[in-house]
């Protein structure tokens, strides 16, 4: 700084020592206009030095276009390298938050982040399709005035978070949210939410197994202890006493195949992996056309279309009773002069088992619940027809192992129609 | 200077504490009107009570935000955009609190159905459609009002011809249906006052989005056939 006054000061008295002679010489205005002149160039040299700074400090950029002379210099390169350090370091910093969101977006769970005035600072796309937000938005809005459902607000407000929240989802999705309030950086919430929908589902499922096998094993062994106790204390004529046996041998006989059912479906869950030996399907539904035959007792009209372009890999015995479950149930739910439809064929992606029939036909609202062990779409009828109320489940596990989807349409009244989709890998082409 | 930002904040906050609290009783109103209809679904009428109970909250709640929009209006006496949130929130929770009204109808109008023991039967479907349809529009409308999002405003706005079409087509159904079987005609009175409240929340819906294009434009849309967008 001191370097300055002086070299200021100095050009300053070397405009005076050319201007004294002048003036001595030649005339006073003159000598006065040459030390005017001096001190005139030194300061145009300032501000043109001074322009460019102005210039750039509206608009700062880093390169190499700040430079200055002389003294301004330095000035210049002190500033420029401070404007390059500031910018790496806010770039590094943007970085280093853009993974910190990024992680969080990779969270399968719903994360909202709220500041101290419960409104949203940030949150996930998993958050923003469970609560129906919209970050771009809905930042800075309070969580309250979009999550609305009372339960929420009156959570978030009691400040009880020992326990986290199960919420119905109001969404037009019928799921259920699991929400945990979580303290971060001093009194400031995150909302940690969990999707629960099929937790819940799970639970309700086990709940109603264990109620419904009780009931089904319950109801014949009502009828067969009531038998029991009428021939025992009543002297019967022989034909009523076979009438009775016979009623007993048949509850016997349907507990029986419900414990045997039981058994199949244990077994499938627990069994290794299923083989992968050739199954030759024109063959298998050939057999199944004549057993839906024999079932239908010429009631109905039984179609049957088979590539013969392709086999497939799998376990036999699992896949013909998987198979001819969704036969029979077809046979079964289908009025006398109907039509059931078994096809096998190659599709883009594998191959497809269906059974299509002109049945009775099942409502959309029972469809997802259809392959629960036990669930029934109507209880009386189902059990008068022999069910067991497993073969759908047995189904499912089984083709489940083979890799498969079940596909169930239907239409009340007028049919439905259940197909198997295996992957290409469980598909063998004919040669 | 200080002093004068230090109230503006302070009104700020009062503001969005008022716009909070309308979106609160919004909340509630939503949940009266998926119980109600839930209700109306499963036939379960004890509910029925919790819905008429509740309804007294509703109430309460309009009152106080009416109060509150009073006291707002005279201690800061805003101006613009300010006083019309105020005047649009006054407007919003009277139908907001009708629409809560409407829900405690639908309720009662389960509790007769179901107590008298017959089943809605082939109708549940086609006015659990529209309840659903009445339902997502005041869900939208809230949702327009707390985002101060015009464009949504206007799509409730749309959707409420939606709602009225299905309502007539659905009258129209029963009519014939009465006409038919004359012993059905206690239980379709039920659910045509039913199905008219679902309608009536539909229109409140509308009404909401209207005064959220008020507030957020200043245009007065109602009434007219002025598009909002």
């Amino acid at each position: 700084m001191l370097s300055q006054i002086i070299r200021a000061l100095l050009l300053a008295l070397l405009s005076s020592l050319i201007a004294l002679p002048v003036g001595f010489f030649v005339a006073h205005w003159a000598g006065w206009s040459v030390f005017c002149a001096g001190l005139a160039l030194q300061m145009v040299f300032h501000f043109r030095n001074f322009a460019r700074l102005d210039r750039w400090s509206h608009r700062p950029v880093v390169d190499a276009s700040l430079e200055g002379e002389g003294a301004w210099d330095g000035i210049f390169g002190r500033l420029y390298r401070h404007e390059k350090d500031l910018r790496a370091g806010i770039a590094d910093r943007d970085n280093q938050i853009e993974r910190l969101f990024a992680a969080l977006q990779a969270l399968t769970d719903g994360v909202v982040a709220l500041d101290l005035n419960q409104q949203i600072v940030y949150c996930n796309t998993t958050a923003e399709e469970q609560l129906g937000l919209a970050l771009t938005t809905d930042r800075g809005q309070p969580v309250v005035n979009l999550v609305r459902q009372p339960e929420f607000v009156a959570y978030l407000e009691g400040g009880d978070f020992e326990r986290p929240l199960t919420l119905r989802s109001e969404r037009g999705t019928d799921r259920v949210l699991s929400i945990h309030v979580v303290p971060y950086a001093g009194d400031r919430r995150l909302l940690q939410i969990k999707d629960v929908t099929q937790t819940v589902r799970l639970d309700r499922m086990r709940r109603d197994f264990v109620a419904n096998v009780s009931h089904e094993l319950r109801t014949p062994l009502t009828v067969l202890a009531g038998f029991l106790e009428t021939l025992q204390e009543i002297d019967l004529d022989r034909a009523d006493q076979h009438r009775y046996l016979d009623l007993m041998a048949e509850q016997s006989k349907r507990m029986e195949s419900i414990v045997q059912d039981l058994l199949t479906l244990s077994s499938i869950e627990s069994a290794p992996p299923p083989s992968v030996d050739i199954v030759d399907m024109s063959s298998l539904v050939d057999k199944l056309r004549r057993d839906a035959e024999a079932l239908s007792g010429g009631r109905h009209n039984i179609v049957a279309e088979a590539d013969a372009q392709c086999d497939l890999r799998g376990s036999e015995p699992e896949l013909v009773s998987a198979f001819a479950n969704l036969v029979a149930n077809a046979v079964r739910y289908t009025p006398a002069g109907g039509t059931v439809r078994i096809t096998w064929k190659a599709m883009a992606q594998g191959a497809e088992f269906a059974v299509e029939d002109t049945g009775i036909g099942i409502e959309a609202k029972h469809i997802p619940r259809l392959t629960e062990r036990f669930y029934r779409v109507d209880r009386g009828r189902s059990r008068d027809a022999g069910g067991t109320g497993l073969g759908l489940a047995i189904v499912k596990h089984s083709l489940n192992r083979h890799q498969a989807q079940l596909e169930i349409r239907s239409t009340p009244g007028v049919g439905s129609r259940f197909a198997a989709k295996f992957p290409a890998g469980r598909v063998a082409k004919v040669q | 200077m200080n002093e004068s930002q230090h109230l503006s904040s302070q009104f700020d906050e009062d503001l969005s504490r008022l716009r909070t609290h309308v979106l609160q009783m919004g909340g509630l109103v939503e949940t009266q009107v998926s119980a109600a209809i839930e209700a109306y679904a499963t036939g379960e009428i004890a509910s029925v009570k919790t819905i008429v109970e509740t309804d007294r909250k509703v109430n309460e709640l309009e009152k106080a935000i009416d109060d509150d929009c009073a006291h707002i209006i005279a201690k800061r006496q805003p101006t613009a955009s300010d006083l019309r949130l105020v005047l649009g929130i006054s407007k919003i929770v009277t139908d907001l609190e009708r629409a809560g009204d409407e829900a405690k109808k639908i309720a009662k109008g389960v509790r007769r159905i179901y107590e008298g023991g017959h089943l809605p039967g082939q109708y549940g479907v086609g006015v659990r459609h529209l309840a659903e349809a009445a339902l997502a529009m005041i869900r939208q409308a809230l949702d327009a009002f707390a985002r101060l999002d015009t464009p949504q405003a206007a799509n409730v706005i749309k959707a409420d011809t939606d709602v009225d079409v299905e309502f007539k087509s659905i009258i129209r159904q029963l009519i014939t249906h009465m006409m038919e079987d004359p012993r059905t005609i206690t239980t379709s009175i039920d659910i045509i006052s039913i199905a008219r409240a679902i309608e009536r929340i539909g229109d409140h819906a509308k009404n909401v989005s209207e005064q959220v294009v008020y507030i957020v434009e200043g245009r007065d849309i109602r009434h007219t056939k002025e598009k909002a967008q």
